[in-house]
């Protein structure tokens, strides 16, 4: 038997061949159309910009993107002809809205960063607010009580509404009882109930009937009302999306209904179900107006959730960026620029924990 | 061996185990009828699964037999509009009686479905052994029980070497024979299988039936399949389903594999048999 060696095939020029992209080649006159059609929107509007007194936000509105959507269709006309035209606009919005979104994205934290800077230093983070006054330089005080008190309440928050809030996606999804019309219906009502009646509420009920004082349980269970929505709507999405095929599955395997949700679908779901918990955790983590009301203010570190009042972040800066003092003003977006990095951490945490022992074959 | 052989030696092996039909039935059905809804879609189904036989249920699609064999396990009742006449008789009690444990039936009935349904949450090793942890059995040989059942389901070569890996790593043929793993892994005396081949290739569908074949040494087997050369192969005694336009489905013909595709009575079964419709 006679073996064949492999040899790579040859082009008529008895070239060896090398990988192609021709669908990548344009003819010269597209690229000078694509070309004009970038740089003169571009040029008159910076012009307009530099040289006349119209203000930069209009130039961008009015004036660069509707010509930038003209440039591209006659640009399209020319080069494609009329069927050009629809998507050269199609491809214009596109770009600029994913552009301007993540232009004032990137301006939020930009801001956030440039001002909170001048605060953030490692005794920001640690120490408390006792003996400081809006007067007070920036040497002095920080954050740790806040950030102490955020994270008590939401644990606390997280604590009560996690686990209602996947039993009542459980009940939707797999339950399937006959409530659940009237269940879909509450949940949805309460995600629509604003947060300072979250927080009106607990005062009602639990402080101003003197069960128990301002302190991170009530801001725990004003943010838990706001909290439940959210987990329970987000993992009723994700638990739909679990096939059917998989509790059939166990069902067939002599399973009971809960060790199917509890074995199969939970862990099937469970990216899922960390998301639904984050979003949960980013809905409620900035809200003040609840905790101005259910949970007060300190300026001492409180780790009893029962006893006194606690501080908060949302609340630190409240109380600091409205007074006339530039200290304290830095100081309130450094508490916010220490928020959105507690958040960072937070989600990355979990997306490290959440991935779990069946991993990828390596 | 070739298709012909194979089906020669198929059908001396089945004449040998006629007798054996004769064994007391383990499975029954009785006036079985099936709505959903408003919409009949089975009627008066009775047909007898003998100890320890392959029984192959055959039939156009839409003709009911899926929704039959889901009646045998009491899965046909997880879907809402479902309704049901007659009664199931597994070792001559009524599964559907009020004292029955669905959970306790579905146990000793167990079933592999047509699309491969691996739980993805678990490692191959986990999911073997999941219908021992889901259905709170316990069982000390954990070792034995993977390689056994992966061997009967002709996986255990291709998977030895990575227990511990994702089931979603598998190939869809590979998820298939899992599951039947999965399924023997309980040990169940009757085990359903719902088109088990329909995503199979044709080297793990052999693999699959001699699987059937050896199981049933033990197990008394229920399959639905749209092959009749498979049904020929692996079934010792087969049911012609039919709905026609508008009606319910019914049995139109049952009896030992050779005489449905030998000399079947009704001249639709003929007709089906021969691929004339269908």
């Amino acid at each position: 038997m006679s073996t064949i060696t492999y040899q790579a095939p040859l082009d008529p020029e008895g070239m060896v061949q090398t990988p192609q992209r021709p669908w990548r080649h344009k003819p010269r006159s597209f690229t000078m159309a694509v070309a004009l059609a970038v740089v003169i929107p571009a040029v008159i509007s910076a012009a307009l910009f530099f040289f006349s007194p119209i203000p930069g936000a209009i130039v961008l509105t009015v004036i660069y993107f509707p010509l930038q959507l003209v440039a591209s269709g006659i640009a399209a006309w020319a080069t494609r002809g009329v069927r050009g035209i629809a998507d050269s606009i199609i491809i214009v919005n596109a770009i600029g809205s994913t552009v301007f979104s993540v232009v004032v994205l990137l301006s939020l934290l930009g801001s956030l960063v440039v001002r909170g800077l001048r605060a953030l230093s490692p005794h920001f983070i640690y120490q408390n607010s006792v003996f400081i006054n809006p007067s007070t330089p920036l040497e002095y005080g920080g954050i740790g009580h806040a950030l102490v008190g955020t994270i008590l309440i939401v644990a606390i928050a997280s604590l009560i509404a996690v686990p209602i809030g996947i039993a009542t996606a459980v009940y939707i999804t797999e339950v399937r009882g006959k409530a659940v019309p009237y269940v879909r219906f509450f949940v949805q009502a309460m995600s629509g109930v604003p947060s300072v009646v979250a927080g009106l509420f607990i005062l009602t009920i639990a402080v101003s009937t003197g069960w128990f004082s301002q302190n991170a349980l009530a801001g725990g269970l004003a943010y838990a009302i706001l909290m439940l929505p959210t987990v329970a709507r987000t993992a009723e999405e994700v638990l739909k999306l679990i096939p059917d095929e998989l509790r059939t599955g166990a069902l067939a395997l002599g399973s009971t209904r809960a060790r199917t949700v509890m074995r199969v679908v939970l862990p099937a779901a469970k990216t899922g179900i960390i998301t639904a918990i984050l979003l949960g955790i980013a809905r409620v983590i900035g809200e003040t107006a609840p905790l101005l009301l259910a949970a007060g203010n300190n300026d001492g570190t409180v780790i009893n959730p029962f006893g006194q009042a606690i501080a908060s972040i949302p609340v630190y800066i409240f109380n600091n960026v409205a007074v006339p003092y530039p200290d304290a003003v830095a100081r309130a977006w450094g508490a916010a620029l220490a928020l959105m990095i507690l958040i960072a951490v937070l989600f990355t945490l979990a997306r490290v924990l959440g991935r779990g022992r069946v991993g990828r074959a390596k | 061996m070739s298709t012909a052989e194979f089906e020669e030696v198929a059908m001396m092996e089945s004449d040998l185990i006629s007798a054996r039909k004769q064994a007391p039935s383990e499975l029954r059905a009785e006036n079985v009828s099936v709505w959903f809804g408003k919409r009949k879609v089975l009627e008066n189904v009775n047909i007898d699964f003998p100890k320890n036989t392959v029984t192959a249920l055959i039939g156009p699609s839409g003709c009911g037999k899926s929704t039959f064999i889901r009646t045998l396990n009491r899965l046909h009742e997880l879907i809402p509009s479902a309704a049901l006449a007659g009664s199931v008789l597994y070792e001559g009690k009524d599964i559907y009686s009020s004292d029955v444990d669905p959970v306790h039936i579905r146990l000793q009935i167990g079933m592999v479905f047509q699309k491969p349904n691996p739980f993805p949450s678990m490692t191959i090793r986990g999911n073997v052994l999941s219908g021992l942890k889901l259905s709170g059995m316990k069982r000390d040989n954990h070792d034995d029980i993977v390689e056994h059942t992966l061997t009967a389901a002709g996986l255990w070569t291709e998977v030895k070497e990575r227990l511990n890996h994702a089931a979603g790593d598998l190939s869809g043929g590979q998820q298939q024979r899992l599951v039947i793993a999965r399924a023997l892994a309980v040990q169940p005396s009757v085990l359903l299988m719902d088109e088990p081949c329909s995503a199979l290739d044709p080297a793990s569908t052999l693999k699959i039936e001699e699987t059937i074949r050896q199981l049933s040494k033990e197990v008394t087997i229920v399959i639905v399949t749209h092959n009749m050369q498979q049904a020929v192969r692996v079934a010792d005694n087969t049911a012609f389903f039919l709905a026609q336009e508008g009606e319910p489905g019914h049995i139109v013909e049952q009896g030992l594999t050779t005489d449905i595709f030998g000399q079947p009575q009704d001249q639709r079964t003929l007709d089906y048999v021969n691929g004339r419709f269908g």
